[in-house]
């Protein structure tokens, strides 16, 4: 890490910032979601790989650092596709009894 | 011939610096995966509570201060550029220069908790905090359920923060003073968990102010 690359850096992060600032006030309907998401995304890869320096790290390193929102994206992906498919009805196994 | 004097900065388990830094770092990782499930535990709850609620939860997040929100994103992102900084001038061998980076870094970590002390005042007075004197009528229950996950979500990160304010100035006097052990991670290790703090916020930044802004 040098001077110059945290700066650039920096400089990217408070562009990102004023881009998901603006574009959070133009009516994209679902898409302001996802837009405002992937944002953050590039920026916390930012950090991650310039100023946490996952660059010049080691592979073991990296995967150390991936693996937790590896686990993350189950946890959120299982949670929510349990919730979503709840329902009111009752199961054909309830009925019978 | 003298022996040469042991290395007393190496832990006997050991075989060489380098090893030992790699160690140090994959602990830290190891730890910082954790807290990326703890703080990813209360963003899975509130994208279910989104799909659930839909329209009313999103309005709710259109009471937050967005442009608070969006100072103190700047003020942590800019934070987290001067703890680069210092920790890069320290490895370069410097003595003063992190020191002074470190004192920014703090004084932008206790800027952040101001502006957020004041964004709750202002919430208190709009009868927004939960269990406090959240008003049903005027808001409704939806917006409690939403008002619940964000003093959750900014309270366990501003909880954090502090923890991180108080390791940096920790730092901070260390390096100035000359007692830190060069040859250690420390000053590396508190960045990793600094730079942390700031990718929590990062993610919570959208989720809370931008959300429901054009509707």
């Amino acid at each position: 890490m040098t001077g110059g690359t945290i700066l650039r850096c920096w400089l990217a992060l408070m562009v990102l910032l004023a881009l998901t600032t603006g574009i959070a006030f133009i009516p994209l309907g679902e898409a302001n979601l996802f837009v405002s998401l992937a944002i953050a995304a590039t920026k916390a890869l930012l950090v991650l790989i310039v100023f946490m320096e996952l660059r010049a790290s080691s592979s073991l390193i990296r995967a150390a650092a991936a693996s937790g929102f590896f686990w993350l994206m189950i946890m959120i992906a299982l949670t929510t596709a349990d919730y979503t498919h709840r329902t009111d009805q009752r199961a054909p196994i309830d009925i019978v009894r | 011939m003298p022996e040469a004097a042991p290395d007393t900065s190496l832990g006997f388990q050991y075989a060489t610096a380098a090893q030992q830094r790699e160690t140090v770092t994959l602990g830290m990782w190891a730890f910082l995966a954790t807290e990326v499930l703890f703080f990813g535990a209360l963003i899975a709850a509130y994208f279910n509570y989104r799909i659930w609620f839909g329209a009313e939860f999103i309005a709710a997040a259109r009471m937050t201060k967005v442009v608070l929100g969006t100072i103190n994103t700047g003020v942590l992102l800019t934070s987290s550029a001067c703890m680069a900084m210092a920790v890069t001038t320290y490895e370069a061998g410097a003595r003063r220069t992190p020191v002074l980076w470190l004192t920014g870094t703090a004084t932008l970590g206790v800027a952040f908790v101001l502006i957020k002390g004041f964004e709750y005042s202002l919430e208190y007075q709009e009868h927004l905090v939960p269990a406090l004197n959240f008003d049903l009528a005027r808001h409704g229950g939806i917006a409690e359920i939403f008002f619940m996950f964000y003093f959750c979500a900014t309270g366990l990160h501003a909880l954090h923060l502090l923890i991180g304010i108080g390791l940096v100035a920790w730092l901070a006097t260390w390096i100035g003073t000359g007692r830190i052990d060069r040859s250690g991670s420390t000053v590396r290790l508190i960045g990793l968990y600094w730079h942390f703090i700031d990718i929590v916020w990062i993610f919570l930044f959208p989720l809370i102010y931008l959300a429901g802004r054009n509707g």
